[in-house]
């Protein structure tokens, strides 16, 4: 699914954001990635959404390369994961509906599948009766979920998740923690990065990932 | 491809946003655009009347080529299917010393009487050679070249001077078609290159969910095909009010303007325009998008 040998980025700023990343990430885990503001969580979500490209060392999502890739086959990386954006990036003017069926518009699904998978999607994360309202006039945590909702409704192999826990209270944050959860199957592989350790301290059945200063360490639970 | 089949609503549905994003600017852009294709469709009126023009005066270009005294009507003959036989010769006539003296009387009508106080016919006969303009130098060395041809009068200024005056239409008519098409190359990628700047959160936000850069682009495409053909079809419409305009100001006042039939202009008008029009608005958008391409 993911897999980095001796992965390292350095920004054009020459700041060091990661050193030596080894990942083997496998298909249907559940990976948090945890750390303080600015320990290197979000470069590392950028490497895989092929937003940066790795300084030195190999780096492989889904089966492609992403060292220099072109953009072509960067944007065939991204068609195949599910991203929740820390800031959302939902497109204003446009309903609730119409956000979740964009991720879709570009798949080659048919417009009636694209609806009802959108519709589906809503309902899931509870958002059924707000299809039709306008994204600026969602509440932060409604946009969040439309976010949501929109990742999982082309079915991604791989949901992105960053810091979806941000600005939410205790009981939001664990209810969109669940949610995202829900999403992970034999197939999904779910990747939620936070800083919120202690939502996350009793989990079982995940991985984590801890990033310090640029550099990781790899703890499995599994029972 | 399926991709587009099934957006076809969405498409058409996201150009419409991105004109009404921008309603006036693109207003004055139609109208902008239409101008200057109404500016075109009067040089390639005045081009397309202008080579009729030439044309009709390259068809009165001609030579005289005058024969040797002692030649009988045999020769003349040989030697006139000679000529007609050279390269950038259109036909040749002979004419006798007889038709060569009543053509003068017809020019010279009254004072005509002034050619009876030659007791014998003063002219001579010659061979009437119509060319083509282009071959003139050629046409006209080979002529004097000619065994039997005395000497060739071949009025080389006036055919110099067609030939300037048929070379620089072309070549004004270049440089209008030339013109307007960089205008309005110019005004369509600086209208798309708004549009994308006004939405480039969304592009980003597509780019992001792995949307291939055609799909980001075609609305935009779309937006400036649809513009541009408005331009046209605004051009078109004015074309067709100002060639009726003047066609019925002018009908009998300039007797020798070779204009073509009224309803030929109005239907190459018409046709040519909005075609034209779809033409620039699909690699002018194309142009103007060349700044979402290649960065992931």
């Amino acid at each position: 699914m993911i897999i980095s040998n001796n992965v390292s980025l350095i920004y054009p700023d020459k700041t060091q954001a990661l050193t030596d990343i080894n990942l083997d990430i496998k298909p249907g885990e559940l990976v948090y990635i945890t750390g303080p503001s600015g320990s290197g969580k979000t470069s590392l979500l950028k490497l895989i959404m092929g937003m940066e490209y790795p300084t030195s060392g190999t780096l492989s999502v889904l089966g492609r390369q992403v060292n220099n890739s072109r953009a072509g086959n960067i944007r065939r990386i991204r068609r195949s994961i599910g991203p929740v954006f820390q800031e959302f990036k939902l497109i204003e003017g446009r309903t609730s509906l119409e956000n979740v069926m964009m991720g879709m518009r570009f798949l080659g699904v048919k417009p009636k599948l694209m609806k009802d998978a959108a519709n589906e999607a809503l309902e899931e994360v509870g958002l059924g009766h707000k299809k039709m309202s306008k994204v600026e006039n969602l509440s932060w945590g409604e946009s969040q979920r439309v976010a949501i909702a929109r990742a999982v409704a082309r079915k991604p192999s791989l949901i992105l998740a960053d810091e979806p826990t941000g600005n939410l209270d205790y009981d939001n944050a664990i209810n969109i923690l669940g949610l995202l959860k829900s999403f992970r199957n034999e197939n999904t592989t779910v990747i939620i990065t936070t800083h919120a350790t202690h939502l996350i301290k009793d989990e079982q059945n995940a991985t984590f990932i801890s990033v310090d200063k640029g550099r990781i360490a790899i703890e499995r639970r599994y029972r | 491809m399926k991709s587009f089949l099934f957006n076809i609503g969405y498409f058409i549905k996201e150009s419409g946003r991105v004109i009404k994003l921008n309603l006036l600017s693109n207003i004055f852009s139609v109208i902008g655009t239409g101008l200057i294709l109404l500016l075109l469709g009067i040089v390639i009126t005045g081009t397309n009347i202008g080579n009729r023009l030439v044309l009709m005066l390259n068809e009165e270009a001609e030579v005289n080529g005058y024969f040797s005294e002692t030649l009988t009507s045999e020769q003349r003959e040989d030697i006139a299917t000679k000529i007609n036989n050279m390269d950038g010769v259109r036909s040749t006539r002979i004419v006798d010393e007889d038709e060569a003296k009543t053509r003068m009387e017809d020019i010279l009508g009254e004072e005509a009487k002034i050619l009876e106080l030659f007791d014998d016919n003063p002219f001579e006969a010659f061979v009437e050679i119509r060319i083509n303009v282009d071959a003139m130098d050629s046409v006209i060395d080979n002529v004097k070249s000619t065994a039997g041809i005395e000497y060739v009068r071949d009025n080389r200024d006036v055919l110099e001077k067609i030939q300037d005056i048929t070379y620089a239409l072309k070549v004004l008519g270049y440089l209008m078609i030339a013109a307007v098409g960089i205008t309005t190359f110019i005004i369509l990628s600086h209208m798309i290159r708004q549009g994308i700047y006004n939405n480039k959160d969304q592009i980003n936000t597509l780019k992001l969910l792995g949307s291939p850069s055609a799909f980001i682009g075609f609305p935009y495409v779309l937006t400036g095909v649809l513009l541009t053909l408005l331009g046209g079809i605004i051009a078109a419409l004015s074309m067709v009010i100002l060639i009726n305009g003047a066609y019925d100001s002018m009908v009998g006042t300039i007797p020798f303007l070779p204009l073509p039939a009224r309803e030929e202009l109005i239907e190459q008008m018409t046709l040519w325009l909005p075609s034209l029009s779809l033409i620039l608005g699909f690699f002018g958008s194309l142009f103007g998008l060349s700044s979402i391409r290649e960065k992931s």
